[in-house]
């Protein structure tokens, strides 16, 4: 029932801007707490814009860990992983919590979506890995969740849009018979809410819209015109709520400005990063191990130091 | 238990239930007819111990066991001369120890115990205090008056309580009739419409009802319960305090979608919707699982939530 849900009343945001001043603020936020300790310059720091090529970066990543888990992942769990990560960054910057999370977002959203992997056959997929390196990875996972828990205001469920897509295809085919073969659609409807979960849409957008709008570009790339809309949905009165929903469909644009990160500048910005982690964050573990001695947190911190490479991931 | 019977002529209470046993001073049965029988001349001797009895000196057999009926009639017999009472003894003591003595005087005598010696016993004893016993007799027959004149004055109020009630009857009874009476000699005689003579007689009548409800209820209630204690008292019994709550109203819950109406569930099947989902499987509906619920469920979210920003 997304309607009751925390995230319609939480995580639906109005407008781009609105979201694009959170993540300065992230960025801000970070950058001054470095800046309190003397001689730091502030031209090692991330840019706005560098941080979100990072961010597409590792969302990417993600996205194809995904793709090539075993046992395979539903697309739910997926979108939720995919929001989760999206989520997080929206009120933390990439320089303080090390986008290395994918793998956290991924593990929880098994669990929230009633996927059932247990954690070493969660860390089996990362194929790269020796057994002992997988233990260490498994360990970093469960390290960085309940961080990820928190950040995420404990909302933890997300309605992804491919139920709704369901929904709408059960009720195309059972009132709009005019559509000869809805099931041709679903091929371009699923590589639209691939692509829109690699976007903010998700964050803009109710997930009902986002799966009538996939429907409808997918229907009209086939060359299909959809009455179904003024049709079925009985909103040939309702102007009101009518000019709302094709105001979401702008949406669309939203999407044709996503790019891949250019290679080039991913290598730069990288760099930067892991400079910045190995600066700054090492302290603030070290700061960490200090509150673990206190008798705190049990678990034993093996983190930083000898982290896996991003190349394990692929 | 054995059948109560007559131990001469063998007749049980169950043979003939107007059975009557008669009891003497040496605590053995006979029937009635026997009695009457044995002791034509008025005197006899008992059958089974051969005791020499009185007629006169039978009576009807009240307990089960003779032997108590025997004791009863002996312990009358002894406390009429061991008629002391506690105040004649100087201390509490010597009260119980003469307690004490008639009743092993009682037992010995019912059971038959050293029978001479406690009738000597008695005898002297009868002698040695006969002024006091004489006293105490004369005290005790007073008592026994004062009691009785008591008891015979509340019987009296009694009678005289209920006569009253029925002369008032009888009285409200006459005074009705006498009513009805007028009211005929009036529709017989006056000048007057009946229908009026009427409505003066419904008046009277209901004048003569409400005086006789009057003296009803002037009759005072008594304030005493049969115990003593007083009515209306107050026991605490203040009332609860009442609580007044405006009572709960039940409104339908009203939720807002975001979206276009979803049909009921319950309708999915007949919309049609059903025919393009999975059907359930046999193994899937045993937790409770239907078709149209996971439908349900699907169109649900696919309107939720259409509208909104």
């Amino acid at each position: 029932m997304f309607h009751s849900s925390s995230h319609k009343t939480y995580w639906i945001f109005k407008s781009e801007d609105e979201l694009e001043l959170l993540r300065c603020e992230a960025n801000q936020k970070f950058c001054k707490k470095i800046m309190e300790t003397p001689g730091v310059s502030d031209s090692i720091f991330l840019k706005r814009h560098e941080e979100d090529v990072l961010f597409r970066l590792y969302e990417k990543r993600l996205l194809d860990f995904c793709n090539v888990f075993k046992p395979a992942m539903p697309k739910s769990v997926v979108g939720t992983a995919l929001m989760y990560f999206r989520r997080f960054y929206l009120n933390n910057s990439v320089m303080e919590y090390h986008p290395r999370i994918i793998l956290t977002c991924a593990y929880l959203s098994c669990k929230v979506d009633e996927f059932n992997v247990s954690s070493s056959q969660f860390v089996a997929n990362l194929v790269h890995e020796t057994p002992a390196g997988q233990e260490r990875v498994a360990e970093q996972i469960l390290e960085y969740e309940l961080l990820l828990i928190q950040q995420l205001n404990f909302h933890l469920v997300v309605h992804t849009p491919y139920r709704p897509m369901e929904g709408l295809l059960i009720d195309l085919k059972t009132r709009y018979p005019t559509l000869e073969n809805p099931e041709s659609l679903r091929k371009n409807v699923d590589d639209f809410l691939t692509q829109a979960s690699l976007t903010d849409i998700g964050l803009l957008f109710t997930p009902s819209q986002i799966a009538l709008t996939a429907i409808l570009s997918s229907a009209s790339r086939a060359g299909l015109n959809m009455e179904y809309i003024t049709e079925c949905l009985g909103l040939k009165q309702d102007k009101q709520n009518l000019s709302k929903m094709y105001d979401s469909m702008r949406m669309k644009i939203l999407m044709k400005k996503y790019e891949l990160p250019n290679p080039d500048e991913v290598n730069v910005y990288k760099q930067k990063l892991e400079r910045i982690h190995a600066e700054f964050v090492t302290s603030s573990s070290k700061r960490k191990r200090g509150y673990e001695e206190d008798g705190h947190v049990a678990k034993e911190p093996r983190i930083i130091e000898e982290e896996l490479s991003d190349e394990d991931l692929m | 238990m054995d059948d109560q019977g007559c131990p001469r002529c063998k007749t049980t209470k169950y043979r003939n239930p107007s059975l009557k046993l008669m009891v003497n001073v040496c605590g053995h049965t006979l029937c009635e007819n026997c009695v009457e029988m044995l002791f034509v001349r008025g005197s006899g001797n008992c059958v089974q111990c051969d005791t020499p009895l009185r007629k006169s000196n039978f009576r009807v057999q009240l307990f089960e066991d003779p032997t108590v009926d025997k004791e009863v009639e002996i312990r009358k017999k002894v406390l009429k001369i061991y008629n002391k009472r506690d105040f004649d003894f100087p201390s509490l003591r010597e009260y119980n120890d003469y307690l004490e003595q008639i009743e092993d005087i009682v037992f010995n005598l019912t059971n038959n115990i050293d029978v001479e010696n406690t009738k000597q016993r008695m005898e002297q004893y009868q002698r040695e205090n006969r002024d006091i016993i004489q006293r105490n007799k004369v005290k005790l027959t007073r008592e026994q008056e004062e009691l009785e004149e008591l008891l015979l004055l509340e019987q009296q109020g009694n009678e005289q309580r209920r006569l009253e009630a029925l002369q008032e009857e009888q009285r409200q009874l006459q005074a009705k009739r006498k009513n009805k009476q007028a009211l005929l000699d009036e529709l017989e005689q006056s000048q007057l419409p009946a229908t009026i003579l009427l409505a003066q007689h419904k008046a009277r009548a209901a004048q003569l009802e409400t005086e006789i409800e009057h003296q009803k209820q002037s009759v005072k209630p008594t304030s005493l319960f049969s115990t003593g204690i007083q009515q209306n008292q107050m026991v605490s019994l203040q009332p609860v305090p009442r609580i007044e709550e405006v009572l709960y109203q039940y409104r339908p819950l009203k939720v807002y979608t975001y979206g276009p109406p979803v049909p009921e569930l319950e309708q999915l099947g007949r919309l049609g919707y059903l025919n393009h989902v999975r059907a359930a499987q046999p193994q899937d509906t045993a937790g409770g699982y239907t078709t149209a619920l996971a439908c349900h469920r699907a169109i649900q979210d696919a309107f939720s939530g259409l509208f909104s920003l």
